[in-house]
């Protein structure tokens, strides 16, 4: 047994060896995917409140304020509300003067539909409108409409997540989760997605196509280790490794959000998810990184070189931004089957942790589809170890 | 003499791909890449295939090698079949390709433990053959330098020296001084004969003429294939030099003219 198990240790230790004994390498994969995301998403948050920012505040006379929506106005300083008193024309006038950036109106009757809508149970079918009036031959009275208007999506958003996956749970903290899990369910199941990928690219098709072109592949076969033992120990070393890049990816985004956020929304509070939200979204990326760690490594075997496997996975790689993509505009899913669909049940469950409607069944669902089809592809990958025709192809 | 490599009849086609059908101007569908080798090798000699590029030398010893399968024919290496018993053959091996770039990365010290890990060569062991092997060859001296500085005949040496982890009493090298300077290429003769010194068999193949008069008992000069001559150095020049032979027998082949 030591014996049969010692091929696949000396091949994950060399895998090891090679990432974590190389200073480059570790920086390469590990600090500088968390830390460019951190540093990018943190500067576009700078230069968004900086141009959101003008003149530090935005100045808007709102009539009757919705108690709902007040509180995003409170919590941030870019808008100077004041509340309307004088007449509509009074208000259009300054808009038009520049006298102020916005003059928003909200109907008599908003905040009783909002409030049925939240509670489950919407009496009429009458879609409240929000006026907002404002001049787009000023730049501020613009951004002051465009920011007015997100906050309001987000809101809106936040509302009707609620209303789909709690109806008739009046009792919902709506106030504290909504914000933040909308705007990051809407985000992070796609970057992570990507970024997971790229994790896995930056060291599979190397250690694969990479072994196959210097010859030394040829090398491992002539000795008595069994091809499966191969496949597995490289799938085992890459997928702990790419892991680990997924990971700082996902700490440099995650901490990143509320810089990027900051100014327009002072509403990303990370403390809604729990140890175990984490802990599923950790299941999930091992359970992606498997996988794709397991396509990519076959796709690279059917290369004669890293460049030519590099080439073969472009395609993979756009698949899997339009998975990400996909799984933010169509959002999570009530049947479980979805669930068995390969990465995008990876986007779909993220989404459903961010915007904390993950269930236990979907959760496991997605885990042991996601490592039954990558046992295939090793299973799979070791076929394609055995064959000449691809092992040894002109 | 002991015959410790018996090649009977040894067979293998490719399909060519629509790509390599265009490159190599032919309507065929299959290239028989060697059609029907035989010939032995007795231990402790120094066995030359000889032949062009495409002649089939890199297949013969890729199915000697256990590494692709022949269509028909068989080789028995030290009582093995490398069609039956791959394994056993495996493990009675060494095999070297000119082409083998070892990771830059790694420490000869690192890849040898790498290697006698995957043949499953005991700790004690390998550390006896480890120290043996590198005070011979000189690797001592850069053990634990990565190979990305080390120059091409050190890597060379440490090429040479991964291939005989498992001390094999049978080497196959395929084209092991291709594309070599002088320098380096004495190296990798030097370590040859060294293993022969030992008592080890080894089958090369080249397209060296002076290679194989240099350190070939025995050659089998091989074109398209088939075997055109077999016997020892001087059996098969006789008063001429090998490379004059050679020409001969590639003309009279070809249907006289080169
Ligand atoms: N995997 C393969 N697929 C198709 N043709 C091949 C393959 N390997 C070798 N060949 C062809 O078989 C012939 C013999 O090749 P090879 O054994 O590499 O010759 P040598 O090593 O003597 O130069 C060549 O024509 C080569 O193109
Ligand atoms: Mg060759």
């Amino acid at each position: 047994m030591k014996n049969k198990m010692r091929g696949i240790l000396a091949i994950i230790k060399k895998e090891f060896a090679r990432f974590f004994l190389d200073r480059r390498m570790l920086l390469n994969t590990l600090i500088v995917p968390g830390l460019l995301i951190y540093v990018v998403y943190t500067l576009m948050g700078t230069i968004v409140s900086d141009i959101a920012g003008t003149g530090d505040s935005y100045t808007a006379a709102v009539r009757n304020m919705s108690a709902y929506i007040a509180p995003a106005f409170e919590q941030s300083e870019v808008f100077e509300i004041t509340s309307a008193t004088e007449s509509d024309e009074y208000y259009t006038g300054q808009v038009r003067n520049g006298e102020i950036d916005i003059y928003v109106v909200f109907p008599d009757d908003f905040d009783d539909i909002v409030g049925e809508v939240i509670e489950g149970s919407p009496s009429s079918v009458t879609i409240p409108n929000v006026e907002i009036y404002f001049n787009s031959s000023e730049d501020s009275s613009s951004t002051a409409y465009s920011a007015f208007v997100a906050t309001l999506d987000v809101f809106e958003g936040s509302i009707s997540n609620v209303f789909d996956i709690n109806a008739g749970e009046a009792d919902y903290d709506l106030s504290t989760t909504s914000p933040t899990s909308y705007i990051l369910s809407a985000i992070v199941p796609m970057v992570l997605l990507v970024l997971l990928f790229s994790g896995c690219m930056a060291v599979a098709p190397e250690s694969i196509a990479g072994e196959k072109e210097r010859g030394t592949f040829a090398t491992m076969l002539v000795t008595p280790v069994r091809r499966s033992h191969i496949a597995v120990g490289k799938i085992v070393s890459l997928s702990c490794i790419s892991l680990l890049s997924g990971i700082s990816s996902f700490l440099g985004l995650i901490l990143s959000l509320p810089n990027l956020m900051q100014g327009v929304f002072d509403v990303v509070d990370l403390s809604v998810f729990s140890a175990g939200h984490y802990l599923m979204i950790l299941g999930v990326m091992l359970a992606t990184v498997l996988l794709l760690v397991a396509i990519i490594s076959c796709i690279s075997a059917l290369a004669k070189s890293v460049k030519e496997a590099n080439s073969y996975i472009g395609p993979l790689n756009i698949i899997v931004i339009v998975v990400g993509l996909l799984s933010s505009f169509v959002g999570s899913s009530a049947s479980p089957l979805l669930y068995l669909i390969p990465l995008y049940n990876s986007a779909m469950l993220v989404t459903d942790v961010m915007a904390l409607t993950v269930t236990p069944l979907n959760f496991v669902i997605t885990l042991v589809s996601n490592i039954v089809y990558a046992c295939i592809f090793v299973f799979l990958l070791t076929r394609m170890f055995n064959s000449e025709k691809i092992m040894f192809n002109k | 003499m002991q015959e410790i490599l018996s090649v009977q009849n040894l067979k293998k086609q490719f399909k060519l791909s629509y790509k390599q059908q265009r490159l190599q101007r032919t309507p065929q569908k299959m290239l028989t890449a060697v059609d029907g080798l035989s010939f032995t090798a007795y231990k402790g000699e120094i066995f030359g295939l000889l032949g062009p590029n495409g002649a089939g030398k890199t297949t013969t010893l890729r199915m000697l090698a256990t590494l692709i399968t022949p269509d028909s024919g068989d080789a028995i290496i030290d009582g093995c079949s490398v069609v039956r018993q791959p394994d056993e053959v495996r493990s009675r091996i060494g095999f070297l390709t000119g082409e083998l770039k070892l990771e830059d990365f790694f420490t000869p010290d690192y890849l040898f433990n790498f290697f006698s890990d995957l043949y499953g060569v005991p700790e004690n062991v390998r550390a006896v053959r480890k120290r043996e092997l590198f005070s011979r060859f000189g690797i001592d001296r850069f053990a634990e330098v990565k190979l990305a500085n080390l120059s091409t005949g050190m890597k060379q040496k440490v090429s040479l020296v991964i291939s005989v982890v498992n001390d094999p009493d049978f080497i196959i090298f395929d084209e092991p001084t291709n594309g070599l300077d002088v320098l380096t290429a004495k190296t990798v003769t030097d370590f040859l004969l060294e293993l022969k010194s030992q008592g080890k068999t080894i089958i090369l193949s080249t397209h060296i003429f002076s290679l194989v008069e240099k350190i070939c008992d025995r050659v089998g000069i091989i074109i398209d294939g088939k075997l055109a001559a077999l016997g020892t150095v001087s059996e098969i020049t006789g008063e001429k030099n090998l490379e004059d032979v050679f020409f001969d027998i590639y003309a009279a082949r070809a249907g006289g003219t080169l």
